[in-house]
């Protein structure tokens, strides 16, 4: 049964619980993560106790009018049909009974547990109807029952509240489970079609979270599709989708050794010393030092004018509507908010944000606003507007610090090097960027090092040789074809020889969805334990990032040997300088896809075009 | 600039006891004079460090069922609970408790300008984990341009005193002193693009301690879940004289 209900408000004070203890603090863990990072309008959230003690699923409503939260939480492995509804049903029940300034609410448990009761009442009944009309199944009609159906055509005599009952299920589903490498859920052979949709992430922060609490209604969108059922399950069904879009990769091996020396030219100039390349050293500061002119609070009014002043385009219903924003008793309903988000949802689709994020991002601050009452003199748009605004601010703010020189000299004192690993697909700049950090850390007198773990690229070792030659940089170096994770180990080890503060490791650029190459980075992450994972996204991309920093944080997550999976930790942008500074939104996509922040925006080719991001800035770029 | 405290100002009335009248002076008061004599303490630190705790002791003299992170500042503007009993004319304190999550941190920039005090809630207990945050974030209040000219005055609180574990405040001090150190060497050179380190602190050269700082900072302890709060609301009284 339900393991706890709470209701808490938003400032942070329980109200009232009822329920056993809870282990670890899942909680917290559903605020920091979810809540907070705009996924509130998500079914549900997993948490898993430290020390593998209990697996819970959290389900939570709001009332936004009053600043309440109420969240219901179960064991995972129970699939309770009711929560949703009971939750609605609390919200409205204690709605009527709460005061601002009343913080016990002790009478309300005996009207909590006749909620329950009715609730579950109400659940049975749809279940038992459900099951009656099973009889006569056939794949398409709309007779496979709800929480009760675990394999199609089983029959099952359920008795009590769906949570007894899965213990027997777990079992053939696990054997499946094992097969998709993604952990928990029930096993359903209709099931594969809405999985192949939900991206399989391990950790908790990264991505988009499993949907993994039965909803009849999902079940109906299923059917909608027509009963595939296949008996791989979601990872068969998932490859065969990313099969079509990528051509397994050919083999790599090239004969190379007799043309690399015909066509090595750099080793006469290396012989002759520094030549005719002098030291770079000073192109002047770079522009991670310089201060952003940050647009200051005067043009924030401006803007705020304007678009108070805009012309209201709605026709329908004007009058009563200017009178109900006059008056400010409106509540918030979803139908009024709906035409003032997909306004929003385009305009964040026309600054380049992918098409899923801006969905998301929409539905979040719908669940947000839902049932707030409008303040005086506000329109509909406008609060729509600020919601969004700030939703956006708390995105892009980040959620740990990105101070990397504290962290530099944090790892001095520890006596080991700080090793960062540029990671990203083909042709973003990584090695320029990396060519770009290395000389702004050297301006704060720091000794960096180069590794090149890049052994495929024709030309790759030869261009971080030519950067650490004008940067006055040792180079670690291999060759061509050797192992990149071995290459990263012996760098490391010889930047502690020769007491390099900062390693910075450039990879090959790979494909999100080449296998083999995947794995051979989380090798190489999994076997150095670097301190900074930098993922480097070009500006320029679209949808695609989302389908890149997802993939390669899942690869990261299922290929490593450890619980705790290194993922990506930073994102580095480049080519901000191409893009029109309308047409930001890839930065958006990038750090909501992947909870991590932009640590660096790499704009130009010269070593001193490397910033930090504005998110003032970019907030106002993007709503504009 | 002026519009904007005032809908600062409509949104953020929890009615309390607050009366027109005061209201309208120091609406005025913001507007003619930039140093009004207000009333606002914030509370600000770490997430988890019990400063919502705090709060509601200092309101209700009790937590009651507890507190999860915030997602909100929690406003208010009451009498401390312990002064409740005192005789005599007692000026309300309006207390916000700012949420310590570092995504809510652009909160705590829009209410220092009207703020009389900070007070820099500390979890005693998980001290050296989260020396390092909690530094930084010191860091970051302590060289804000508002608070360095106002000359706020800021109480470091080592919260959870109460647990055996718990480290002594004068610990906690010259680690948070250490850190702040280091900090001042790489912070120096960089303003990063959203919190602009204004000012720098200390003296170059020398150790920073808290008293190079040109506002005052003292430190105190203090425990939320058992009541002990003294020395918090003694700071509040100094700041907010009837």
């Amino acid at each position: 049964m339900l393991e706890q209900l709470l209701i808490f408000t938003r400032g942070g004070l329980i109200l009232w619980e009822l329920g056993n203890a809870l282990k670890g603090s899942p909680i917290d863990a559903l605020i920091r993560s979810c809540l907070l990072e705009e996924r509130s309008a998500d079914a549900a959230f997993h948490y898993d106790a430290p020390a593998g003690c209990a697996a819970y699923t959290l389900k939570w409503a709001f009332d936004n009018d009053l600043g309440l939260v109420f969240v219901a939480v179960y064991q995972r492995i129970l699939h309770l049909l009711y929560v949703d509804d009971l939750l609605a049903a609390v919200r409205r029940e204690f709605s009527r009974v709460y005061e601002p300034k009343r913080t016990s609410y002790d009478d309300f448990d005996e009207t909590f547990r006749q909620l329950q009761k009715e609730a579950e009442a109400r659940a049975e009944e749809i279940r038992k109807f459900k099951q009656a009309g099973r009889a006569p199944a056939a794949p398409g009609k709309k007779q496979v029952p709800g929480a009760a159906s675990r394999g199609s055509g089983k029959q099952r005599s359920s008795g009590g509240g769906g949570s007894g009952k899965d213990e027997s299920d777990g079992d053939p589903g696990k054997g499946r489970r094992s097969e998709n490498g993604s952990s928990k859920g029930h096993e359903n052979e209709i099931k594969p079609n809405s999985r192949a949709q939900n991206v399989v992430v391990h950790g908790k922060e990264n991505g988009a979270p499993q949907v993994e609490a039965f909803d009849v209604s999902k079940l109906q969108k299923l059917r909608s599709k027509g009963a595939k059922k296949t008996d791989t399950g979601g990872g068969g069904c998932k490859a065969a989708k990313a099969e079509p879009k990528k051509i397994a990769k050919k083999n790599r091996v090239w004969d190379d050794s007799p043309s690399e020396s015909r066509l090595d030219f750099t080793d006469p100039v290396d012989d002759r010393g520094e030549g005719p390349e002098i030291v770079v050293a000073d192109q002047g500061e770079s522009m991670m030092d310089k201060e952003e002119i940050v647009s200051s609070d005067s043009e924030g009014e401006e803007d705020e004018e304007v678009r108070n002043e805009k012309p209201d385009t709605k026709k329908k219903g004007w009058f009563s509507s200017m009178l109900q924003s006059i008056s400010g008793n409106a509540l918030l309903e979803k139908s009024d908010l709906r035409p003032a988000l997909k306004a929003l949802k385009d305009r964040l689709m026309t600054k380049n944000v992918a098409e899923e994020i801006a969905e998301k991002l929409c539905e979040s601050v719908a669940t947000s606003l839902e049932g707030k009452k409008l303040g005086s003199f506000t329109r509909v748009s406008s609060t729509v507007q600020t919601a969004m605004e700030e939703a956006l601010l708390r995105i892009l703010t980040p959620k740990r610090s990105i101070d990397i020189l504290r962290d530099v000299h944090a790892a001095k004192e520890q006596g080991r090097p700080y090793i960062v690993v540029f990671v990203g697909v083909n042709g973003v700049g990584k090695s320029t960027n990396l060519a770009k950090v290395a000389y702004w850390l050297l301006q704060h007198k720091i000794n960096v090092m180069l590794a090149a773990c890049d052994t495929f690229r024709s030309g790759a070792v030869e261009q971080l040789r030519t950067h650490a030659r004008r940067l006055q940089i040792p180079i670690f170096e291999k060759g061509y074809e050797k192992d990149p994770a071995i290459v990263a180990k012996e760098a490391i080890q010889e930047a502690k020889r020769n007491n390099s503060d900062v390693v910075l490791v450039d990879t090959a650029g790979r494909m999100q969805d080449n296998e083999p190459l995947m794995r051979a980075l989380s090798k190489l992450i999994n076997l150095n334990n670097p301190d900074l994972v930098l993922f480097v996204g070009e500006a320029l991309v679209g949808n695609d990032a989302v389908d890149q920093l997802t993939k390669f944080n899942q690869k990261l997550a299922d290929l490593s040997m450890v619980p705790n999976a290194r993922l990506i930790d930073g994102i580095l942008l480049t080519k901000f300088d191409t893009i029109d500074d309308k047409v930001v939104g890839a930065a958006l996509s990038m750090v909501y896809v992947s909870g991590a922040p932009v640590m660096f925006v790499g704009c130009g080719q010269s070593y001193t075009d490397l910033k930090k991001l504005n998110i003032k800035s970019i907030v106002k770029t993007l709503l504009k | 600039m002026s519009r904007k405290k005032w809908a600062v100002q409509l949104n953020r009335c929890d009615v309390t006891s607050v009366g027109f009248e005061e209201w309208g002076v120091s609406l005025l008061n913001v507007r003619v004079l930039r140093r009004s004599k207000s009333n606002t303490i914030l509370l600000a630190g770490l997430s988890g460090s019990g400063k919502t705790v705090l709060f509601y002791q200092l309101r209700d003299g009790s937590p009651h069922l507890g507190t999860v992170t915030s997602m909100e500042p929690n406003d208010g503007t009451f009498v401390l609970h312990s002064e409740l009993q005192k005789k005599g004319k007692l000026k309300p304190v309006h207390l916000i408790d700012v949420p310590g999550h570092s995504r809510l941190r652009p909160k705590l920039d829009e209410l220092l300008p009207h703020s009389a005090g900070v007070i820099f809630v500390v979890d005693s207990l998980d001290f050296l984990p989260n020396c390092r945050a909690a530094a930084e974030y010191l860091y970051d209040i302590l060289t804000k341009a508002i608070i360095v000219k106002r000359r706020t005055p800021m109480l470091i609180l080592c919260n959870k005193a109460d647990k055996v574990t718990a480290h002594s405040k004068e610990f906690i001090r010259k680690q948070l002193e250490k850190e702040i150190d280091k900090l001042r060497a790489s912070r120096s050179a960089i303003s990063t693009a959203d919190i602009a380190n204004d000012f720098t602190l200390g003296i170059p050269g020398e150790g920073f301690t808290f008293s190079q700082c040109r506002n005052k900072v003292t430190v105190a302890e203090s425990s939320g879940l058992t009541g002990e709060v003294s020395q918090v609301e003694q700071f509040i009284r100094e700041l907010v004289k009837p």
